[in-house]
């Protein structure tokens, strides 16, 4: 017999995803944490009686590879999301001509498209061209749970077709293109820079990395081992917690961008420095700039400036 | 706020589960629902003074069984702790108002010990937070809903480890000191609950008290692996050290007395910093040991290495393979094993977790294991506590009731190292009385996988193995909740009479943890 695909019904309840969930850890609140919504749900819950546990997700995906019933939470919380949605459906963005890239093309985020300077200094280290459509109000409909109009989704990725390989700098987006471009080489933004020799030569043994999580848990059992060896040959730390789970600053959260209740980023940040010994941040997400500059006083870089 | 004279709670004539009819030994005890008398006014009275009361039924449903999965109840309410004061507040009005209060840390326990047969659940992990570490003393303040894998998280950045506990990451500190904790360094550092050094107590009649040896000392006895029958644990005062990563060495066995035997030699001799036998099946054990230091394993190769009578991987693999090849209808069995190995072996080598040949993290990467591979919907694990002496005995008879049962099973043996000046702490729980320098534990987990058994199966399961407790004298980890049946032919009389008197005393409406002991 083979065994049914996990779904909340499948969990037992072993609070291994509340260790990792930023959410639980700033509120201590079971109902808000993917055990409270599979428990709830098996109890006969509503998506409209979760509704406060939906919105309090920051879809960090922490929570997934550390659920011994394989669980999969990112998922399930979109699904809920899109029965009770943390906000109206954000404007999508008005059809427009593509050029057809081939080669490598990066998806800029929100943060990212932000800079211009270090975007053109990022795809020229890596090679790569810009994605002039990078998906960004469909990553922030899915997340928020609104509607992606299909007619959207196929422009999107049509205009991704002729690309070899695909750099996303927003997770979420990422975890969805595996999804809808199976075969497509797709790396994170992260990944792709610190594979780079020359971003590596000008990492420091004093540096604390924060890997982008949600991109990191989307592959964890491969990039665990990514990151791993990275720390190896440089002799940094990261924010990887005893689980090697990413700690999230939930920056990048669509909370934040929609202006909504969000939990506290610079909380979240001063947890991932405390007790650290290190003489700059390097941070793979863009967002998370900001979030670190506020707490300390040591430098703050992004991984596309080194 | 003025508490009404509480008087004495109404009390069954027998409160530790007597037999159910004369003559015939109780063997099992499903407790009653509380039927909720008294809820509407408690639970205003808890509204009124700014409690959140939970009552949804899908959400009080969050709680509603314990990692066991076997015993299902579900409370009146929830509140989610938030502080000492909150707690007083509940248990004076709980008092007041006769209604069970059950507190519950992780909810591992597999008896029902931390679920809600009615009344209010006090879910802890509210109050889970790092108090203070003092690097110098090496102490560390808790709240005790945190779970052991929290504490550690903020330990680790001051590259410091607590000392033992539970190789589980969601049990909760508070929940551990109540019952015991075993961990694979327990030969040496001794089980969890002897690492308190201090604990703020919420009594059953709502006192905020601080006690230790030498503060409230006889209060501290009585919590300190008391099964929270005396006071809700609040903030817990433990022992720490530096942190090391660990450097593990693996042993296998055929004959788990042979294996048994020199895990108790190794104990004695000091010989390793952890140590513990985990089977795959009763023909293929595996005694673990591991060092904080090289020079820790340096001492265990020059004394001790080339005395075991266990092989290494490679030469037991040979044994094995041997084995079954004069053996091909045991060829289930053989796949069974391959199988086995090649899903735990790389789990316990996960290369993220090693390095330079060290283990870090062990509670990571042995937690994770357990929830994988012994983890599930349902967790049956009967025990037996003995002294060194009747150890072989218990789990080589343990052993005969679990082939009886399931065509395969995992048995997990540790020592756990005494505290001679904490006998008084030792009364009712887990350390058997004649335990001498050391008490031996054996888990006998089925492997229940997503197999259906019926609940006759398992609970006549339990009572086999618990049988043989009774025999040998013995006490057992999980002896409250459904299986508190056993606690007066297992303790005698006088002593459940002595605490029972106790608990009077200090719980008069015995609303606290009611039928996990009392």
């Amino acid at each position: 017999m083979t065994r049914p695909a996990a779904s909340h019904s499948s969990c037992s309840g072993c609070d291994l995803c509340l260790l990792a969930c930023p959410v639980w850890r700033q509120t201590r609140d079971i109902r808000l944490t993917p055990h409270g919504r599979a428990k709830a749900l098996q109890h006969g819950a509503t998506a409209a009686e979760l509704g406060t546990s939906i919105a309090s997700c920051t879809l960090c995906g922490s929570c997934e590879p550390a659920c011994p019933e394989e669980i999969p939470l990112v998922d399930l919380i979109l699904d809920l999301r899109r029965k009770h949605p943390l906000a109206p459906a954000p404007e999508s963005r008005p059809a427009q001509a593509t050029a057809t890239v081939s080669g490598t093309l990066i998806l800029p985020d929100v943060a990212l498209r932000a800079d211009a300077a270090r975007l053109a200094r990022i795809a020229a280290s890596l090679g790569a061209g810009l994605a002039a459509d990078d998906g960004a109000d469909i990553s922030l409909a899915l997340e928020a749970g609104a509607r992606v109009p299909p007619a959207r989704l196929t422009q999107f990725l049509a205009g991704l077709a002729a690309a070899t390989r695909l750099v996303a700098a927003d997770g979420l987006l990422l975890r969805q293109l595996h999804a809808w471009l199976p075969g497509k080489h797709i790396d994170s933004l992260g990944i792709a820079l610190s594979a780079l020799p020359s971003v590596r030569s000008k990492l420091r043994a004093r540096d604390l990395y924060v890997i982008e999580p949600r991109a990191f848990h989307a592959d964890h059992a491969r990039l665990a081992g990514h990151y791993d060896a990275l720390r190896v040959d440089i002799g940094l730390e990261t924010n990887l917690d005893l689980q090697r789970l990413a700690i999230p600053t939930t920056a990048s959260s669509a909370q934040n961008r929609l202006g909504l209740r969000a939990l506290d980023a610079a909380e979240q940040a001063n947890w991932i420095l405390e007790g650290r010994n290190f003489e700059r941040v390097v941070v793979e997400d863009a967002h998370d700039c900001a979030v670190f500059a506020a707490v300390t006083d040591r430098p703050v870089v992004h991984l596309g400036d080194l | 706020m003025r508490i009404p004279d509480i008087e004495p709670g109404v009390i069954p004539p027998d409160p530790v589960a007597s037999d159910a009819l004369i003559g015939i030994p109780r063997q099992q005890t499903n407790p009653a629902r509380w039927q909720g008398a008294g809820w509407p006014a408690f639970a205003a009275q808890l509204t009124a003074e700014g409690i959140e009361v939970i009552d949804a039924s899908h959400l009080r449903g969050t709680f509603s069984t314990d990692a066991g999965g076997t015993a299902y109840g579900m409370p009146h309410g929830v509140v989610i702790a938030r502080s000492s004061l909150q707690v007083s507040t509940i248990l004076k009005a709980a008092q007041a108002h006769r209604v069970p209060v059950t507190v519950r840390g992780g909810g591992l326990t597999t008896e029902g010990e931390s679920v809600a047969f009615g009344g209010l659940l006090l879910d802890m992990t509210g109050m889970s937070r790092v108090i203070a570490i003092d690097t110098a003393k090496l102490q560390v303040r808790a709240q005790a809903g945190i779970f052991w894998a929290s504490l550690a998280e903020s330990l680790r950045r001051l590259g410091l480890d607590y000392l033992s506990a539970p190789l589980n990451l969601t049990s909760s500190v508070g929940g551990t000191l109540g019952v015991g904790g075993i961990d694979v360094n327990s030969p040496r550092l001794g089980c969890s609950a002897d690492q308190a050094i201090a604990l703020q107590v919420v009594t059953p009649t709502g006192e905020i008290t601080e006690c230790s040896d030498s503060e409230n000392a006889e209060l501290f006895q009585r919590v300190i692996l008391g099964y929270g029958q005396f006071g809700v644990i609040t903030e817990a005062t433990l022992s720490i050290r530096p942190y090391t990563p660990l450097k593990m060495r693996y042993y296998y066995y055929s004959s788990l007395r042979t294996a048994i035997e020199d895990l108790q030699r190794l104990e004695r001799g000091d010989a390793s910093d952890y140590s513990g036998i985990l089977t795959m099946m009763d023909k293929a054990i595996t005694l673990l040991v591991a060092f904080d230091s090289d020079q820790r394993e340096a001492e265990f190769d020059a004394r001790w290495h080339a005395g075991l009578r266990g092989s290494g991987e490679a030469g037991f693999a040979l044994r094995m393979a041997a084995h079954y090849a004069l053996r091909p209808w045991n060829l289930k069995e053989a796949l069974f094993l391959l199988r086995r190995k090649r899903q735990l072996f790389p789990e316990f080598r996960r290369p993220e977790h090693m390095r330079d040949g060290k283990m870090h993290d062990r509670t990571v990467v042995f937690s994770r294991a357990v929830w994988k591979f012994w983890g599930g919907r349902q967790m049956v694990i009967p025990d037996l506590a003995t002294s060194a002496d009747k150890f072989v005995e218990a789990v080589e008879r343990g052993n005969a009731v679990c082939k009886r049962y399931f065509p395969y099973y995992t048995l997990y043996c540790v020592g756990i190292r005494l505290r001679e000046d904490h006998r008084p702490h030792y009364e009712l729980s887990c350390i058997p009385p004649d335990a001498q320098g050391w008490a031996y534990g054996c888990e006998f987990e089925p492997l229940l996988g997503d197999d259906i058994w019926s609940r006759d199966t398992l609970q006549s399961f339990k009572n086999a193995i618990y049988d043989i407790g009774l025999d040998l004298g013995g006490s057992y980890y999980r002896f409250g909740g459904m299986m508190k049946g056993y606690i007066r032919r297992a303790f005698g009389d006088a002593l459940v009479e002595r605490h029972l008197a106790l608990k009077r005393k200090a719980d008069p409406a015995m609303i606290l943890n009611r039928d996990v002991i009392f």
